[in-house]
């Protein structure tokens, strides 16, 4: 059940949404961490509708897990992101909606989606221009009396995702 | 002038224009045009893909009767279907009339299936039942099936087909291969494995050999890998990134172009291969395996885990996973992988297996990006062809056993040479 949220929230949720995507774009992983709460899970599945616990995922990361991406990112010996991929993405049809029953008791929770196309230079390969479109669903909860905000899901549904995909060792 | 260094010299071609393999490839080196040549690839399509055997799926992705799933074999688009009588076949996903896609879905379940152009409907054994508005259509429908490939052949549930018929058998083609495959299955204290879970295809622009060459060879992990050994302990630590003398575990080349790492004899305990210091995390798992193995055998399997062995030229049992190798071009190939889920396991155990085959492979993972854009960086370098690559590390400590099989240490090229003077037969047949 879910219910609509007031101007200022969309505005609030529409500029983390922006800084998240802006901090993504740049492989700036430390502040983009800082954004993620600590029920994180990050999934690409192989289709919208899969199962996690029976169909495998191209990426299904919980909040150690995409802590440990992050760390191996940080090394400088990720060659899949050496050099990074300079990449830009773009957020349209953003649809929001307050959660009525948030997985946190209590808490401020927001069901957000909107669809994405990223391009992304393979600066460590190919040097060819990748296009990754897709559809994508955020979890946010508003923390504290600031109602700063944190994500606690990001599903990203890319358009071919079962079909055959080029390396993708950035946080999409 | 000076002599042009061989290091920079081209392949001498045949008189005859032919590719001349057995210049290309040495006992110690091969020839880059192998990785970027039109005309290699070609070849390869007709002698390795349509002239020997090839992976091309498992039982258990068709358990019943009408249930298929859509492969391709070189390039051919074709189906694995189980027929009404329970045996598998392998059809080709071309229309006898005008050579339309049959079947578009990737698997599903069907009685018969109709081609969309016209309407032609052919049986699950390719046969052709019916033509629309048949009095214009006169001729023996016999003549007009969905090809049949000759040969369909399984060993334990993997089914492998043949293009050509005259190919020998299949338990010649696996060989040694044949106890690789029960090392697989024994992992099951049922004996049962499900490729259920779905796959993920990775896309390299690469050439399709640098799928089973990267896989088997054991010198790279260090090197490739480190970002992913400085933020995971795992059963890597131990098995190929430790100093040259310390590494026990091994390269082998069981023959027929069939390769393998074996890492148990460098895993410190059992469950190492699930990235597990020990079995205590799945008591029922190590239960259920005793009272299917007895203890001795149970406690062994589950200390030596599963095989990392390619079996050529498409297949690759990926220690609890299932890979295959798909060449589309001299210069891109994809890397399909589907979990190896076990029966008779509790889910927590297949939910690890799963959890750990999307850390390894595939597009995002830990492991196999990193492979990936090294593969696509040998292609660029090698985009001339005119190069040599050398194949000799561990030529003079490979011991050869009483089967033939060739055993070099971890970081030797026994695997990439045994890959590839197989490839030379095949390719000179
Ligand atoms: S092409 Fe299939 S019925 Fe005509
Ligand atoms: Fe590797």
């Amino acid at each position: 059940m879910q219910t609509a949220v007031s101007i200022e929230e969309a505005r609030r949720i529409e500029a983390f949404l922006y800084l998240e995507a802006r901090l993504a774009d740049e492989s700036r992983y430390e502040e983009w961490e800082n954004l993620v709460d600590e029920d994180m899970y990050y999934w690409i599945p192989l289709a919208p509708d899969a199962d996690p616990q029976r169909n495998v995922s191209v990426t299904a990361d919980n909040r150690k897990r995409l802590a440990t991406r992050l760390a191996q990112l940080k090394t400088g010996v990720r060659h899949a992101q050496t050099p990074p991929s300079p990449m830009r993405r773009l957020l349209s049809n953003i649809e929001i909606e307050r959660s009525a029953n948030p997985k946190v008791a209590g808490a401020q929770e927001y069901a957000v989606a909107a669809n994405f196309v990223c391009y992304e230079l393979r600066a460590q390969s190919t040097r060819q221009l990748e296009v990754w479109p897709g559809r994508v669903e955020y979890g946010l909860r508003a923390h504290g009396d600031s109602g700063g905000l944190k994500m606690f899901l990001k599903k990203v549904m890319l358009v071919h995702a079962s079909e055959p995909l080029p390396t993708l060792a950035f946080i999409l | 002038m000076a002599a042009i260094p061989d290091s920079l010299s081209a392949a001498q071609p045949r008189a005859d224009g032919a590719v001349n393999y057995d210049e290309l490839i040495q006992q110690d080196r091969i020839h880059g045009s192998l990785y970027t040549s039109e005309a290699v690839y070609r070849d390869e399509l007709q002698k390795i893909f349509y002239g020997g055997w090839v992976y091309v799926g498992h039982e258990s992705e068709i358990p019943e009767p009408g249930q298929f799933v859509r492969r391709t074999i070189g390039e051919e688009p074709v189906l694995l279907v189980r027929t009404r009588d329970g045996r598998p076949t392998v059809l080709k996903n071309r229309c006898a009339h005008r050579a339309n896609l049959v079947c578009m879905e990737d698997r599903g379940s069907a009685r018969s299936f109709t081609c969309p152009y016209h309407g032609w409907v052919y049986g699950l054994d390719g046969k052709l039942l019916d033509v629309p508005y048949p009095n214009g259509f006169t001729r023996d429908r016999n003549q007009y099936g969905l090809p049949v490939l000759p040969l369909v052949d399984s060993y334990r549930g993997f089914i492998f087909a043949s293009f050509n018929p005259d190919a020998g058998s299949l338990r010649d083609h696996l060989g040694n291969a044949t106890r690789v495959i029960d090392r697989t299955i024994a992992m099951s204290p049922t004996g049962e494995i499900k490729l259920t879970a779905g796959w993920v295809k990775h896309k390299f622009q690469a050439n399709w050999k640098m799928l089973p060459e990267n896989d088997t060879d054991g010198y790279h992990v260090n090197f490739v890998h480190a970002s992913f050994a400085r933020v995971i302990r795992s059963q890597y630590d131990a098995a190929a990134m430790t100093a040259e003398q310390e590494l026990k575990s091994r390269t082998i080349d069981w023959g027929n172009g069939h390769t393998e790492i074996d890492f148990a004899p460098a895993y410190p305990g059992e469950l190492a291969w699930l990235g597990l210091p020990d079995a205590s995390r799945y008591p029922d798992y190590v239960q259920a395996m005793e009272q299917a193995y007895g203890h001795e055998r149970a406690h062994q399997l589950l200390h030596d885990g599963p095989p990392h062995t390619v079996i050529f030229p498409n297949l690759f049992l990926a220690e609890m996973n299932i890979v295959i190798f798909e060449p589309r071009g001299p210069n891109e190939c994809v890397q399909w992988h589907t979990p190896l889920l076990l029966g008779g396991v509790s889910d927590a155990v297949n939910d690890r297996i799963m959890r750990q085959s999307e850390g390894a492979l595939g597009p995002s993972a830990f492991l196999l990006a990193d492979d990936g854009v090294i593969s696509e960086r040998q292609q660029i370098a090698l985009r001339s062809g005119q190069a040599w690559l050398d194949l000799s590390r561990g030529e003079q400590r490979e011991i050869v056993e009483a089967d033939g099989s060739r055993i070099g240490h971890v970081t030797d090229e026994t695997t990439n040479r045994g890959f590839w003077h197989h490839y030379r037969k095949v390719m000179t047949r």
